[in-house]
């Protein structure tokens, strides 16, 4: 693969910067202190940390689990934004391209939203406006009043194909699943393309797409095959990976399962992710599996981002151990608001 | 070469320690360059994120000034 190279770019500078922003993030001792505090408390402890601006920005009008709720959104967005802004050249390109999946949550929030005729307000609280789709125009899909207006003013971007395909008939089952797994085959085959196009770094990025794709088909295999639904699972699978469409599919038939997982070792060469999945040998709840399995892959990108220290994979590791702070956070929140046992909320994290 | 003076072997054995001492200092100089650059980017990205880490970050930064150091006592050896 020949590298296209878009001049002398400082990753050193990016990458040490978001290494920084790393060691920043919430440590597990941090989480088992906030086990055992209520939201308000909550709320002021992590006002301490780099949550401080949006919490005082916004708590005038919300309070409780609202504010919460939305500081961390606000703070996810712009902490996303600001990574597109000071990445150099090909990382940005790599970066702008990842990212784009919160286009697809935005877009699907939108037109679930509307086709449930919710309020513009409300469904404005939960878009998190990381990606491509930027708050002014995220503002300008939220006044179109059917899912089909939606639609159509997101002519000329890359998902426009997939929505305009899917649309009718989301609207006829009343149910958007299949145009939501049609979007992420096409984000990850994008991502793929984009990754082999040449560019300096792609064949990091690669790596870790293959790394993302395999991890997110391996959880849909533990899914579908919990839920025991006769379908056919050969939509929810992601090419691209170790796995291919009807293997997928025969994976999740497999009715033992040791079988399973003996059959996905056999497939698997990524010895720490061998040593995991025998650990899932014994049958654990669906919820402790993937919670086991996320963690494998944050493990895997940290130990990815030591091997390669000046290329994509330093940011994208924080990207990913952002999102799953944020993810962290809302589930301690929420798990407080529904007075959950400190052990339940606990089995939630992913620290 | 047989009918050079003594003046002009001097002379040239004196051109030469010269351009061993500008080469000593100038491949020593661009050498020290190269790796802080490296250091450089990364010590202003770390610095940007926590200023409490200006003073060691330009520690680091300054380390490979040694290379040049090195380069500029050969030069001085071989000049005097």
């Amino acid at each position: 693969m020949a590298e296209k190279r878009t001049g002398l770019v400082p990753y050193e500078y990016v990458c040490t910067r978001l290494r920084v922003r790393k060691s920043k993030l919430l440590a597990r001792e941090d989480y088992l202190r906030m086990l055992n505090m209520s939201i308000p408390e909550i709320t002021r402890f992590i006002e301490e940390t780099q949550y401080k601006k949006e919490i005082d920005e916004l708590g005038t009008s919300f309070s409780g689990i609202d504010l919460l709720e939305i500081a961390l959104s606000w703070n996810l967005a712009k902490e996303y934004q600001n990574i597109q802004k000071i990445a150099p050249g090909d990382l940005k390109r790599f970066t702008q391209s990842y990212l784009r999946r919160w286009d697809i949550q935005n877009v699907l929030t939108i037109l679930r939203g509307k086709a449930q005729k919710i309020k513009s307000g409300k469904i404005k609280e939960i878009l998190i406006p990381a990606g491509e789709l930027d708050r002014v125009i995220l503002d300008r899909l939220l006044k179109e009043e059917s899912p089909e207006r939606v639609v159509e003013a997101l002519k000329g971007y890359s998902m426009y194909p997939v929505l305009s395909k899917w649309l009718e008939s989301a609207i006829a089952e009343g149910s958007f699943a299949h145009m939501e797994n049609a979007l992420y085959r096409q984000f990850y085959s994008d991502l793929i393309e984009e990754a082999m196009s040449g560019f300096k770094g792609g064949r990091n990025y690669l790596d870790y797409i293959r790394l993302e794709i395999d991890m997110i088909n391996i959880r849909n295999m533990f899914r579908l095959r919990a839920d025991r639904i006769q379908q056919d699972a050969r939509e929810m699978a992601i090419p691209g990976g170790t796995f291919g469409v009807d293997e997928f599919q025969r994976l999740v038939n497999r009715e033992d399962h040791n079988e399973f997982i003996d059959a996905v070792k056999s497939r698997i060469k990524l010895r720490p992710l061998l040593d995991m999945l025998e650990t899932l040998r014994q049958e654990k709840s669906l919820r402790e599996t993937e919670i086991e399995l996320i963690k494998f892959q944050i493990q895997e990108m940290e130990s990815m981002s030591k091997r390669n220290p000046f290329s994509i994979h330093p940011i994208l590791t924080y990207l990913e151990k952002k999102k799953y702070e944020i993810i962290n956070l809302r589930a301690l929140a929420r798990g407080k608001e529904s007075n959950l046992p400190t052990e339940r909320i606990r089995g939630f994290l992913v620290i | 070469m047989a009918d050079m003076t003594l003046e002009m072997v001097q002379a040239s054995q004196a051109g030469m320690k010269a351009l061993g001492a500008a080469i000593a200092v100038g491949a020593t100089g661009i050498a020290t360059g190269i790796a802080e650059m490296s250091i450089g980017s990364a010590a202003v990205g770390a610095t940007a994120e926590n200023k409490d880490i200006f003073g060691l970050a330009l520690l680091f930064v300054v380390i490979p000034e040694t290379i040049v150091i090195f380069g500029l006592v050969v030069a001085l050896l071989l000049l005097f």
